[in-house]
């Protein structure tokens, strides 16, 4: 894909089990053949794509993979591939661990119950995924870094998580509903907190008063560390608004995933993300021929089949499947290369086998190529790469 | 301990990874119980769940709505659950108001571990053992759990909260929910997977974590499975033609098109065989079928052929 070379980011986002990991896999290995260095950040990868990409079970640091592998898989590669698995409660330890004023203070959280709760909870993966992003490209390892994000049922989810997060820890009403406690006597809304106490004394008597005493620990913990965590979810917000980065949205052929890429594109251009392309992936390609298999029982026959009648019918009918389902895959392509209007798609065939394997993964990349076309204008015509690259702010 | 099969247990929850089909299963099982003549109710937990897209109506959250004869649906909601039982607990209601309308309350029950889990079962506890007349108000209660990790959170709630909150009302109204989500002949799970590695291995863990737990696991669902018209035979013929230079092109498409449909259908099994060999249980089998829209009879021929599957019947181990 031509508009990512020289990118220092690719983000790969979309609904839930349409090929995120697997294209963000694919691009890494195509980026990496090309020359350069490349780190891929996958989130809960299939356990046979992990070892095929040699990411061992645990930890979360980056591991080269064999470049002989990607030779044996018929790719040359010139440039080195790297690749690791998001673990959200480490990178969140890290990050705790680099904003903490000491040591105590570092312990004090790590060890808090809401903290443990909050990090382990579904919106921390999003925000540690954009964390982890940054980490490796501050760590100057890499040419680009290539990012796959969590399953969602809402693929927007990811853009919100860090500043979700980052207001959550910041507490504001937490702080006043706690009183001096967790430092709201500052801001000095007596009113409101009068009416906080009465909430408080409710909750307390719903959860117990431990629970209490670690949420205000925990944000107790987190003064005087709440402008350093803001200031991190600023820079990883710039980074991927920056023109070094470029988004890239995967759909399948169908009507609920392709409405989600179309939205979430939407939103991506509306608040000035760098657009890249949408993949459309698992697309059953047309069979090669248009005819009824007229002659199949004869042949068949001529090959032995007890019952080439039967068989021949079953086969042909089995030829009028793949063909309605490469139509409506191919209307279904149309349909959202005309929602979108304009962006180039990239088409990646349904494969017989899972490409969880290095030469699985080829092909995916290969499809990938170059050829990101646009089959609502004119099929074969290449639309210059930035056509979709929107000015940012 | 032979455990009553899946169709005689009043609470069943269904659970899976996010996009495997557990919406479909839900309303499919729940299709089917509700025509064998049990009075059930769907609850759907999770916000935005596509029953609405099955049935042609969205669960309300405030009362039980009645989709098809002896089928109703809920929507159930974790603030509105909260509100619900604050005007329990409390019995003031402007005090109840006050909470709701409080950002600092909702912000301290998001961070409250497993609080707002714990409040969606509790309602969902709730409605499993309402009596009306001396009768059971429902026969049957289908569960329409979240995505794997939330859905375990919700089964665990009772548990956790047990444990965190020590004694007092709170923690025995937990104990008695928590009797109720472990007793193998009330309550049953039902894991859903397609057949892909991840769904899989993501259900094999689920079960394992919640025979850890003592949670009743009744049996699997593989969803969307591809079947094969071929014989075992067949597949050589077929190849034998494709190889053949007297084919032309449309009977070599047609060969080609038949061996994928043969590859497909064996690539399924092999994941069928992986989900029942990893979560020990008996896997119901349901087809995809080309529409489940309301009216499209998808969700009824996926409820006859699920109702019928011998999994839903044994006696899965638990
Ligand atoms: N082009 C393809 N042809 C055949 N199988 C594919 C293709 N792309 C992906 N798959 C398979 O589809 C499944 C889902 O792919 P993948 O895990 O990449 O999706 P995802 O979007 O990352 O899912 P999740 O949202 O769960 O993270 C995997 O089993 C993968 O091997
Ligand atoms: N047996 C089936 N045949 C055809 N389509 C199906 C089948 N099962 C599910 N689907 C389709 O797959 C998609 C996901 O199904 P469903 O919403 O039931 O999954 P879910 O597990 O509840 O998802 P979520 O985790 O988002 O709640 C829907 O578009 C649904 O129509
Ligand atoms: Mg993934
Ligand atoms: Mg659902």
């Amino acid at each position: 894909m031509a508009m990512l070379r020289g990118r220092r980011v690719v983000v790969v986002a979309g609904a839930g089990g349409v090929g995120k990991t697997t294209v963000s896999a694919a691009l890494g290995l195509g980026l990496a053949a090309a020359g350069a260095r490349v780190a891929v950040v996958t989130i809960d990868p299939a356990r046979r794509l992990a070892t095929a990409l040699g990411i061992p079970g645990l930890g979360d640091e980056p591991h080269r993979v064999d470049p002989a592998v990607v030779e044996a898989a018929g790719m040359r590669m010139a440039g080195t591939l790297d690749a690791l698995q998001l673990d959200p409660r480490a990178t969140f330890d890290r990050l705790i661990a680099r904003e903490a004023p000491d040591d105590a203070a570092r312990d004090r959280i790590l060890r808090n119950r809401v903290y443990r709760h909050l990090s382990g909870a579904a919106g921390a993966q999003e925000f540690m995924a954009v964390e982890r992003l940054h980490e490796l490209v501050d760590s100057g390892a890499y040419d680009v870094v290539v990012l796959d994000t969590p399953p969602a049922r809402n693929a927007l989810d990811f853009l919100d998580a860090p500043e979700r997060m980052t207001r959550f820890v910041e507490g504001r009403g937490l702080r006043l509903l706690l009183g001096p406690r967790a430092g709201a006597g500052r801001t000095g809304w007596r009113a409101l907190q009068a009416g906080g106490h009465m909430v408080m004394s409710v909750v307390e008597r719903l959860t117990g008063a431990q629970l209490l005493t670690d949420i205000s620990e925990f944000l107790q913990s987190f003064d005087g560390m709440y402008q350093g965590f803001s200031n991190r979810a600023a820079a990883v917000h710039d980074l991927l608004a920056s023109d070094s980065t470029r988004f890239v949205v995967v759909t399948g052929p169908r009507p609920e995933p392709a409405s989600e890429a179309v939205a979430l594109w939407r939103r991506l251009a509306d608040e000035h993300y760098p657009l890249g392309a949408v993949v459309v992936n698992r697309v059953h390609p047309a069979p090669g021929a248009t005819g009824t298999p007229d002659g199949l029982a004869g042949l068949l026959r001529h090959a032995g089949a007890p019952d080439p009648e039967g068989l021949a019918s079953r086969a042909a009918a089995a030829l009028e499947a793949a063909q309605a389902r490469a139509a409506a895959d191919a209307h279904e392509v149309g349909a959202l290369s005309h929602a979108l209007s304009g962006p180039p798609l990239a088409i990646v065939p349904a494969l017989a086998e899972d490409p969880v394997e290095v030469a699985g993964l080829a092909q995916v990349t290969r499809a990938l190529g170059d050829d990101a076309r646009d089959p609502g204008r004119d099929a074969g015509a290449a639309p210059p790469p930035d056509q979709a690259r929107r000015q940012t702010t | 301990m032979p455990s009553p099969p899946l169709t005689d247990r009043r609470l069943v929850f269904v659970l899976g990874k996010g996009g495997v089909g557990k919406t479909t299963v839900a309303a499919a099982l729940a299709l089917g119980l509700a025509d064998r003549g049990h009075r059930t109710l769907l609850i759907e937990v999770a916000a935005e769940t596509r029953t609405a897209a099955v049935f042609g109506t969205a669960p309300p959250v405030d009362a039980p709505v009645e989709l098809r004869p002896g089928l109703f649906a809920l929507s159930v909601d974790a603030e509105q659950a909260m509100q619900e039982y604050l005007s329990i607990q409390l019995k003031v209601r402007p005090l109840v108001e006050m909470m709701s309308r409080s950002r600092a309350f909702h912000q301290v029950t998001q961070a409250a571990p497993g609080l707002a889990e714990l409040v969606t079962l509790g309602k969902i506890w709730d409605l499993a053992t309402a009596v009306r007349d001396g009768r059971p108000v429902w026969d049957r209660l289908v569960v329409d759990a979240p995505a794997t990790g939330h859905g375990l959170a919700l089964l665990q709630a009772a548990a956790s909260m047990r444990d965190l909150a020590g004694s007092g009302p709170i923690s025995d109204q937990a104990d008695a929910i928590e009797r109720v989500v472990r007793h193998p002949e009330a309550t049953g799970v039902v894991v859903v997977a397609i057949p892909e590695e991840l769904a899989v291995t993501e259900a094999a863990e689920a079960v394992a974590l919640m025979r850890e737990r003592g949670v009743p696991v009744a049996c699997a669902v593989a969803n969307a499975v591809r079947t094969s018209p071929f014989g075992p035979g067949d597949a050589d013929v077929l190849r034998t033609v494709l190889g053949d230079p007297a084919a032309g092109p449309a009977e070599r498409a047609a060969a080609g098109a038949a061996l994928a449909t043969v590859d497909g259908a064996a690539h399924d099994a092999r994941e069928v065989r992986a989900l029942g060999d990893g979560c020990a249980l008996p896997v119901a089998m349901l087809p995809a079928v080309p529409d489940l829209a309301p009216g499209s009879g998808g969700v009824e021929h996926l409820s006859a052929t699920l109702m019928a599957d011998p999994a839903l019947g044994g006696t899965g181990a638990s």
